[in-house]
Order: structure tokens, then C-alpha cells, then sequence
């Protein structure tokens, strides 16, 4: 046997190995998402027929009209419920949420981050590796203290106690990203231009924050993905005013509308799932450097 | 002339913006509300374990170490370690070794690989309630995917209720966590992957390195660190995980899916025995830091020798 026909036949071989392990790899990924999807656009009695229809046979929207107006209707076994009516407000009490600590984030985090980097001041090491710690808190142990502070404050069960805690949760993480990008960045270029007579502030906004983009929509995008999904603070220190807890109290009603379900959850999903998409490439450097650099 | 007035004036305003205490300012805000949320509660919850809190009357008393001997002399604690280590087992071997495999995957040049890194994200941008959920339609008795498909595979003829069996609950809530992990286990190692120098290979095999060789001297010793965080984000989930089995099944069935983090959350808002959820608190977070600790250790001396 001749080495190019052994070696056509190892080709063919990694060929054929490499697309089971993809196939593999579709399957775990898209089997549990792609059931969601096809329930969502099924009418009640078309779910849990035997054996399953892997494709609806009658595709619906009427699962997304009943959840957007917020009023299921009696299709199926399931009676009517208007628990559905708390949908929409949530999902904007979760982009106010989401938004607010972003904004926030990116700002104390960026300030905190730019002075750990640029500075060489008292207690800064300290500082740093105290801010490291606290990452690795679990946030599940605080919750108790952290319920009595915030009832004392007058901020249960309001956006502003969701606001204030993932903020702060998210800090050390963005911290420790954004001191890495501010330490990479050229320190000679921002010389350059306080020699050339720009202020330190005017330094950062001209030269610093350009150059330091990236690294702020990494951290941004990240951010924005924790507090759309947290669920164990909203579930604890509110009454189901964002999106998760709510889902949760949907999944608790006496007769559970799966369809229904299936179309609240795929609505809710969707602007975590189209910001990790759009910002792929930043998400993916900002994660492997956030967990593995440091 | 007007050079060196002009330099001057700006090393007068740099002077002026270096001023000492310019980092205490950009810091305050941050190292406050940490203090605030994050510190002030740890200390809190270490005072809590040592006191019995009597809610109705509004009363804290300091008992010791009795919050701890009550916890480390009850059944019910040490149930809950060896489901969670269980647990634990499944959410650091299935992610750790399925990240590792697609992550090798998608090095590979092949027709659909950009398919396969974009859908790899989904996962790990999904919220953990939205994956218990996910799972939940797949294991569900009446109408699970699984058993769906087993189904039309010919492999059952009837339903099996995955849910209602101790064992099966708690490799499916495990499932659903490690479906996560290993989405995130990849995108770490995918990137560490793709940082190897293809030249390294191509010496190892005018050396006359196989593949199994090449495999372990430069793919996995390349990886080494990246594989350390991996692992050590996945064991700290492992502990920490909430969301995904509290919609599952909250606990059950029985005790049967009763992680650490069940137990505290069971303690604190469900008998209001707070010293107590403060005791089992303090253990899990001694866990977690236990391996934080490492992980802090381990970054930070990568970080040193990068710079």
C-alpha cells in the first residue's frame, strides 16, 4: 500500500471523526433549546402527545400573543390566568436594572481601576488584593446581613436594592479586567500628552478611554449578562419584580401553562442571548482575561 | 519661550491632578460600597453563627460554638456534604472533559466551526433559572424531551418519571449545571488553545512525536493554567450552585437534591433560623475560599511572571 493512500485514508478518518464530534457537540448544545422552542409554538394538547411531534404540526403564535397581552387563555387543561400580565413589566424593570448597573459599573469601576493602575499610593497593594478576596465571597453567604441592611434602609423590594448589590458584586471582576487593559495600554503615549500640556483628566478621556474601549464593552457586556440573569438576590429581596424571580413564580402556579411558559421564557431570553452574539468577540477575550490573567 | 511656559504651566496643572490624594478619591466609591455590601455582611454573618436570633422578639444572643456543634452533630448536615459532593463530582468531571474535547474541536479547520463557536456561547449566556427550565422540559415525565426521544427511538415504552427517583434527580440537576459549565469550560480553553504556536507541532513531529504525544507534551502542558482555573471555577460552582436545582426541584425529591446551598437557603428563609443559616453560611464560605485562595494564588504569581 502506498504512504499517499494511507494518508488520504487518515484524512478521510479525522474527516469523519471530526464531524461526529460536531454533530455531538449540535446535539448538546441545541437539543434542550430547540425542544423549548418548537413547545412555544405548539397549542396544549400537542405537547406530550406519544411519540413527540419534533416538528409542530400546526405552528402557533399564540402562546407570544397571550403572554405579551398577559392573559392565557383556556386552550388545553389550562384555565384562564392573568399571572402572565406581570410579564412585560418585569422584563423592563430587568432593562432598567441591567442598564443602571452597567452604567455604574463601568463608572466606579473604571475609576477604581484606573487609580489601582496608574498610582502608586499608601496601602494600594493592600487595597487590590482586598478587592481580590472579595471575589471569591460567595454572594449566597451574605444574603441574611445584606437583607437586614437593605429592610433598614428602606430599599426591599425595590429595583434600587437589585441595582445597588449587583453593582457591587460585579466590582472586583471589573476591577481586576480593567486594570489589566489600563496596565497594557502605552503609559508613553499618555506621558506624551500631559507633556504636551493635556490634563490628567484629558489625558483619559483623549487618550486613555479610546485606547481602553474593548475592554469596557467586555465588562460592560458581562455586567449586563449578570444582572438580566441574577436570581437568587431578586428572589430574596424582592417580590418578583425582574424577569427571573417571575419566571420561577410561572413554573410554581398550580397547573403550569408549558406552552405558555416556553414562549415567556424564549421572549425574556432574548436580549442576553442577542448582546452575547453581537459583542461575541469582546465577551470571549473579556472572559478568558477576567478568569484566567486575572 | 512660550514652549517652556506652556510646560510649565502643564507640569504645574500635572502637579495639581497628582496631588495624593487623586487615587483616594477615584477609589472611594468603590472600596465604600464594598465595605458597605460586601465586608460589613461577612463580619455580620461570622457574628450571627455564634448567636441564636430570636426573630419575634427581636432579639440576639451570643451561644458560642453551639450554632457549629448543633450543625456538625446533625444528620441532616452531613447528608447534605455527601449530596453535594456528589454533585460537585459530576459538575467538575462532565464540563471539565466535554469543554476540553469541544474546545479541541473547534481548533479543527472544518466547514461549520464558526457555527460551532457561536452556538457554543448560548448556553452561557442563558440565565441559570432559564437552564434549570431548559432541563426541566427535558427530563419531565409527561412530556420530556428524553423521554421523548427514547421513546421514538423504541428504547422505552413507557414514560420514566427521571424526576421522582432520588439518583436520577440528582444527575439531571447536576446535568443541567454541567450543560453550562461545559459551554464556559470550552470558550477558556478554545482561547488557550488557540494561543499555541503552530511550530511547536510541527518539531514535535520532525521528532518523531505521535499524536497522543503531541497531545500531552504540547496541547495539555500548553493548557495547563487555563485547565487549573477551569477546574477550580467548576469546583466552586459545584458548591455554590443554587438556581438551576432550587427550579428543579427545590430540594427534592425527599432530600434527595438537598445541596449545601439548599440547606442555608431552607435555614434561613424557611425555619428563620438565622444564627443557624449564618453557622452553615460560614462553612460553605470556607469552602469556596478554600479553593478561591488557590485561585487568587495561582493568578496572581501567572500575573507576575507575565509582566
Amino acid at each position: 500500500m502506498s504512504a499517499s493512500s494511507r494518508s488520504i485514508r487518515q484524512v478521510a478518518a479525522r474527516r469523519v471523526v471530526t464531524y461526529a464530534a460536531f454533530f455531538c457537540l449540535l446535539f448538546w448544545v441545541g437539543f434542550p433549546v430547540y425542544y423549548m422552542l418548537i413547545t412555544s409554538f405548539m397549542d396544549p394538547p400537542e405537547l406530550g402527545v406519544k411519540p413527540p411531534h419534533w416538528i409542530p404540526q400546526e405552528p402557533t403564535v399564540e402562546n407570544y400573543r397571550e403572554v405579551i397581552i398577559g392573559k392565557t387563555g383556556q386552550r388545553g387543561d389550562y384555565g384562564t390566568t392573568t399571572e402572565f400580565s406581570r410579564m412585560m413589566p418585569a422584563l423592563l424593570n430587568s432593562t432598567f436594572v441591567s442598564v443602571s448597573v452597567v452604567l455604574l459599573n463601568l463608572l466606579i469601576g473604571g475609576m477604581a481601576a484606573y487609580a489601582f493602575s496608574r498610582f502608586d499610593f499608601r496601602f494600594s497593594r493592600v487595597a487590590y488584593l482586598g478587592v481580590l478576596m472579595t471575589r471569591v465571597l460567595p454572594a449566597l453567604s451574605l444574603i441574611v446581613p445584606l437583607f437586614i441592611i437593605l429592610r433598614k434602609l428602606k430599599l426591599i423590594n425595590t429595583l434600587w436594592a437589585l441595582i445597588f448589590t449587583y453593582t457591587i458584586f460585579i466590582l472586583p471582576l471589573t476591577i481586576w479586567i480593567l486594570r489589566e487593559y489600563f496596565d497594557t495600554l502605552a503609559r508613553d503615549i499618555e506621558e506624551m500628552a500631559l507633556i504636551d500640556g493635556a490634563t490628567r483628566p484629558q489625558a483619559f478621556r483623549m487618550v486613555v478611554a479610546p485606547l481602553a474601549v474593548p475592554g469596557l464593552i467586555a465588562v460592560g457586556v458581562m455586567s449586563f449578562m449578570e444582572a438580566w440573569s441574577e436570581f437568587f438576590f431578586a428572589l430574596t429581596l424582592t417580590n418578583s419584580l425582574t424577569y427571573p424571580p417571575l419566571l420561577m413564580s410561572f413554573r410554581n402556579l398550580h397547573q403550569v401553562n408549558w406552552n405558555a411558559l416556553a414562549a415567556a421564557t424564549t421572549i425574556g431570553v432574548l436580549p442576553p442571548v442577542i448582546v452575547a452574539f453581537v459583542f461575541q468577540r469582546y465577551l470571549v477575550r473579556g472572559l478568558s482575561e477576567g478568569a484566567v490573567k486575572g | 519661550m512660550a514652549a517652556a511656559q506652556a510646560r510649565k504651566t502643564s507640569a504645574q496643572e500635572r502637579k495639581h491632578w497628582d496631588r495624593k490624594w487623586i487615587p483616594y478619591v477615584l477609589l472611594a466609591p468603590a472600596i465604600i460600597t464594598i465595605v458597605v455590601v460586601i465586608l460589613s455582611p461577612l463580619v455580620t454573618t461570622i457574628y450571627y453563627s455564634f448567636s441564636n436570633i430570636d426573630l419575634i422578639r427581636d432579639r440576639t444572643t451570643f451561644i458560642g460554638f453551639d450554632n457549629y456543634v448543633e450543625l456538625f452533630t446533625s444528620r441532616l448536615f452531613w447528608k447534605a456534604v455527601e449530596i453535594n459532593l456528589k454533585f460537585a463530582a459530576i459538575v467538575v468531571v462532565v464540563p471539565t472533559l466535554m469543554g476540553l474535547f469541544f474546545a479541541v474541536l473547534l481548533v479543527e479547520d472544518f466547514v461549520g466551526r464558526s457555527i460551532g463557536r457561536t452556538l457554543l456561547i448560548l448556553p452561557w449566556a442563558l440565565p441559570w433559572i432559564v437552564i434549570g427550565l431548559l432541563w426541566n422540559w427535558v427530563v419531565h415525565s409527561q412530556f420530556g424531551a428524553l423521554n421523548g426521544l427514547l421513546y421514538s427511538l423504541g428504547l422505552i415504552d413507557k414514560y420514566i418519571p427521571f424526576m421522582a427517583d432520588e439518583n436520577w434527580a440528582l444527575v439531571f440537576t447536576a446535568m443541567a449545571s454541567a450543560w453550562r459549565q461545559t459551554s464556559f469550560s470550552a470558550i477558556l480553553l478554545l482561547a488557550a488553545l488557540q494561543t499555541i504556536p503552530e511550530d511547536l507541532y510541527d518539531a514535535a513531529k520532525v521528532d518523531g512525536a505521535g499524536m497522543r504525544a503531541r497531545f500531552r507534551f504540547i496541547t495539555i502542558a500548553w493548557i495547563r493554567p487555563t485547565l487549573t482555573i477551569v477546574l477550580l471555577y467548576n469546583i466552586v460552582l459545584g458548591f455554590l450552585q443554587f438556581d438551576a436545582v432550587w427550579v428543579m426541584t427545590q430540594g427534592g425529591p425527599g432530600d434527595a437534591t438537598m445541596l449545601i446551598s439548599v440547606l442555608l437557603y431552607r435555614y434561613s428563609f424557611i425555619n428563620f433560623d438565622l444564627g443557624m443559616g449564618a453557622a452553615v453560611s460560614n462553612v460553605l464560605g470556607l469552602i469556596t475560599m478554600g479553593v478561591g485562595l488557590i485561585f487568587v494564588r495561582l493568578t496572581y504569581r501567572s500575573q507576575a511572571t507575565y509582566s
